[in-house]
């Protein structure tokens, strides 16, 4: 098995005498796709907080590659090659949905801002070149027609695409995607589950939260489970689906 | 020691109409999380209607007091109603603000219309003779307004904690729509205490207008003081206003009896900017967290306005020929100078651009950088010999630094509080054209400035200074396109909504933010030189706080995060008193109504419209042919 490329140590997040995350511990395998999966208010988007430093842990942290990111502002963990998306889809309002994507691509670009102001022609032709890899992005995800729209006029579910397609121009070396086939049809879901496939088969690794079990079981090669902040299970997910702790979570304690 | 007693006296009785503006401000900002700047106008509509109700009409002054608080009260609920209230619906934190810039603006406006730009000094309530308290004079009306200040504030902490208002109020400020939901009617709520802040202000006004002399524009001097309180003291708690106005009113009266009266403006200047580096939450109270993984802002509403393509830059290069061919049309040399006037003062609204529309970081400070580009280079080409080429390079220099000092300073704070940050900026830059009289002439401004030259060319013609000055436009437009519409400029736009998410894509967002300032920094001193070499003269208040107003006005009139809305802009408010003489007295009350119209019913600005109108037209004849098109959703 490969070296993990994430490590969670010991996370504790306590908010106002709720325990958020409490001391969840595990790794993601470099190359794989994970999922993290509980009830509402488990704790998952806390854990994605935790891990890229919106929220400051109150014990444990993570690490990328081997390398801490305890104490990392967002920017700088970002440059590490990890990405993240958002719950609720957050494409920037005022820009085109080609503008979203290409923002994506911003710690990749080479000129400079007086060089791109000057017009040079070196940075014209790297803005050409991330243009067309934006479109030919847009394009996987179907949203190629919509490029010159302003990317709120999207309904949700394609915005959370572009929150992907965005996150993808950083060139990461792994994905935090937060419930990102939320507000996609079945169809589009099957068609996200094989995206996801060829993201990791570019060598990204991973990390999605998710609710709709049918893309987990369909993606992921390791399953995380939480419920009110603690990890109860992880596993394949044809394990995880039969592991009595979990099936209590989900459907609560009447079943016996 | 009875000096010193004389002088905190003097700083409580200051501090208690702090207070009272800063009670009012807290009120709305606690209900609606927006800063009011109108706040201090009020102050000054509600003493001059006393005024006049006591002085020209010669009612008694109970009765003349008690119909300027109420006649305050009611024109504050219109202006709620009309404007404040509905344009919360829909605005975002920043437009809001701008809203209430424009409020106060508009108000100064009318306040100038009413009542003339002469200062009025109202008589105290009870006779000129100071009271003797053990030995130290207490001038009798500073007993009355600490009286008055006394029984607000007490009515205040009463209404708010032991009533159902109170209570309904409260629930608005903590979570709005949770009080909608409840059943607490939010708009009605609002509303509510926009009159009540109104009602405050006047009565401040109005206590403290027999110690002072009232203008229509000492509004905004009342408004900034009260914010400082504000900030000092905190919003969580409903004492820290109050103590944050009594501290300051004693810290400036104290400055001004032992250092100077200049310095005061500096200590309530330096006050904030600790306050907001060591305790933004204020003083005196803690605040809580703000959740950093929620969009802070989320009504924007935005045409996009796209330069790809041939269309736009064939309407570029016919507006520049059009430009170009403006001095062989026009032979009136007075138009010929407000055209002038006008590109010079589009150079400023460019930089304001590059801050406010595309990096959303709003600015109530960008006359200071003509201030300060317009002075330096003023005073090296007129009392040194400088060439205007060399000063203004300075001047740009000078600003460059001050801007990377005030963005450093300001780089923690947001939307509001980095607003008024730049407006006390702005405030105190004001009060230095003023009051360094050696160097700056003072008020009666710098005269002999010479003409601009390149060299041995001098631009002595208003013909050469236009032409000048729009080669000068084309350049500066197409550097900044470059960067717009590259990586640079996304990062900025992507910083305007989104701090958060723009962070968690790699944007060093200090960087970017520090680079938009310097943008506006240079455009604006470059900006300020040219008017001061071309106007050959220079008064504090042509490059004071009002036109920092005024060059938000423009932008927001074209279009923000246009680049070139911003000339149609310059060209309606510069050119528009030009062209109808009579009408220079509604100048101020028009730039404010135009602000607020604006926000009110067109935040896109007019280049904006014009390009959602085209990109409809547009997206219409492609739904012809493929009908997945989509246009941009607008209100």
């Amino acid at each position: 098995m490969n070296a993990p490329a994430l490590t969670v140590d010991g996370f504790v997040k306590t908010f106002g005498g709720v325990h958020a995350v409490e001391d969840v511990s595990f790794t993601v395998a470099d190359g794989s796709v994970a999922a993290l999966i509980g009830p509402n208010g488990a704790g998952k988007t806390t854990l994605f907080n935790l891990i890229t430093n919106f929220y400051p842990a109150d014990a444990g942290q993570a690490r990328f590659y081997g390398a801490s990111l305890a104490g990392l502002a967002p920017e700088k963990i970002a440059r590490l090659g990890l990405q993240r998306t958002f719950q609720t889809a957050r494409v920037f309002p005022g820009m085109t949905t080609l503008d979203n994507v290409l923002a994506g691509a911003h710690r990749r670009v080479r000129s400079h801002g007086v060089r791109q102001m000057l017009w040079l022609p070196g940075a014209r032709q790297e803005e050409r070149e991330l243009a067309a890899e934006a479109q030919a992005l847009l394009d996987l995800v179907g949203l190629s027609a919509f490029s010159a729209a302003a990317a709120t006029s999207l309904p949700m579910g394609a915005q959370k695409l572009v929150e992907v397609c965005r996150a993808l121009m950083a060139r990461p070396r792994m994905l935090l995607l937060d419930e990102p086939a939320a507000g996609l049809t079945d169809a589009e879901t099957a068609e996200f589950a094989s995206l996801l496939r060829a993201i990791r088969d570019n060598g990204i690794t991973i990390l999605v939260v998710e609710h709709n079990m049918s893309l987990v079981m369909d993606v992921a090669d390791d399953v995380i489970v939480l419920d009110l902040g603690r990890l109860i299970a992880r596993g394949a997910p044809a394990e995880v689906q039969r592991d009595a702790r979990v099936v209590e979570a989900y459907l609560g304690a009447q079943m016996e | 020691m009875d000096q010193a007693v004389q002088i905190i006296i003097g700083g409580i009785v200051q501090g208690c109409v702090f207070a009272l503006i800063a009670l009012g401000l807290s009120l709305i900002y606690r209900v609606t999380g927006i800063i009011n700047l109108a706040q201090g106008a009020f102050c000054i509509f509600g003493a001059l209607l006393g005024y006049t109700f006591q002085v020209t009409f010669n009612w008694p002054m109970p009765l003349a007091i008690l119909a300027a608080v109420a006649g305050t009260t009611v024109f504050g609920l219109v202006i709620a109603r009309t404007t404040f209230v509905p344009g919360l619906a829909y605005l975002p934190n920043s437009s809001m603000l701008m809203l209430t810039a424009g409020l106060l603006t508009f108000i100064e406006g009318l306040t100038l219309v009413l009542w003339g730009s002469q200062p009025y000094a109202t008589p105290t309530f009870s006779g000129e003779r100071p009271l003797d308290i053990f030995g130290v004079l207490v001038p009798t009306q500073g007993l009355w307004i600490a009286g008055i200040s006394a029984i607000v504030i007490l009515a205040t902490w009463f209404v708010m904690g032991r009533t159902a208002l109170g209570k309904a109020l409260a629930a608005c400020a903590e979570n709005p729509m949770a009080a909608q939901i409840m059943g607490i009617d939010v708009p009605r709520m609002t509303l509510m205490s926009y009159g009540i802040s109104a009602m405050i202000a006047a009565l401040g006004g109005i206590a403290v207008a027999p110690l002072m002399s009232f203008q229509f524009d000492t509004g905004s001097f009342f408004t900034n003081a009260g914010f400082i309180a504000v900030v000092v003291g905190g919003t969580s708690s409903f004492i820290g206003p109050v103590a944050g106005g009594l501290f300051l009113g004693v810290t400036e009266q104290l400055a001004a009896g032992y250092v100077s009266s200049l310095f005061a403006d500096g200590v309530a200047l330096g006050l904030l900017i600790i306050t907001l580096l060591w305790r933004p939450q204020g003083l005196f109270a803690p605040r809580r967290a703000r959740r950093h993984d929620v969009r802070e802002d989320v009504r924007v509403h935005r045409a996009i306005v796209d330069f790809r393509g041939h269309g736009p830059a064939l309407a570029g290069i016919a507006l520049v020929i059009a430009l170009a061919a403006i001095p062989w049309v026009i032979n009136d040399g007075g138009l010929m100078s407000s055209l002038v006037i006008t590109l010079i003062l589009f150079i400023s609204v460019l930089g304001l651009d590059v801050l406010m529309g595309y990096a959303g970081q709003v600015s109530l400070g960008q006359a200071a950088f003509m201030a300060i580009g317009g002075y330096t280079s003023a005073i090296l080409a007129t009392t040194y010999g400088v060439p205007p080429l060399a000063a203004t390079s300075a001047g740009i220099a000078l600003s460059l630094a001050c801007a990377l000092v005030l963005s450093l300073v300001t780089m923690r704070l947001r939307g509001a509080y980095l607003a008024l940050a730049t407006l006390a900026f702005g405030l105190l830059v004001d009060s230095l054209t003023v009051g360094l009289t050696d160097l700056t002439g003072g008020p009666s401004g710098l005269v002999g400035i010479p003409s601009f030259a390149i060299g041995p060319l001098v631009l002595a013609s208003p013909t050469a200074m236009y032409f000048f000055t729009l080669a000068l436009i084309v350049v500066i437009v197409l550097v900044l396109l470059g960067g717009m519409r590259s990586s640079f400029g996304r990062a900025l736009q992507a910083i305007r909504t989104d701090q958060t998410a723009a962070a968690a894509l790699g944007i060093n967002v200090p960087a970017h933010k520090m680079a938009a300032f310097a943008i506006a920094a240079v455009l604006g001193s470059l900006s300020g030189s040219l008017y001061a070499f071309d106007f050959h003269f220079l008064s504090p208040e042509m490059v004071a706080t009002p036109r920092s107003f005024e060059l938000i006005a423009m932008l927001i009139l074209g279009g923000d995060g246009t680049l070139i809305g911003g000339l149609i802009g310059a060209a309606l408010i510069t050119l528009l008193p030009t062209l109808f003489q009579p009408l220079a007295l509604y100048k101020t009350l028009a730039e404010g109504a135009i602000l607020v119209i604006v926000f009110r019913y067109l935040p896109e600005g007019l280049l904006g419209r014009g390009a959602w109108l085209v990109s409809r037209l547009a997206g219409a004849l492609m739904e012809t042919f493929a009908p997945t098109a989509a246009a941009d959703k607008l209100p």
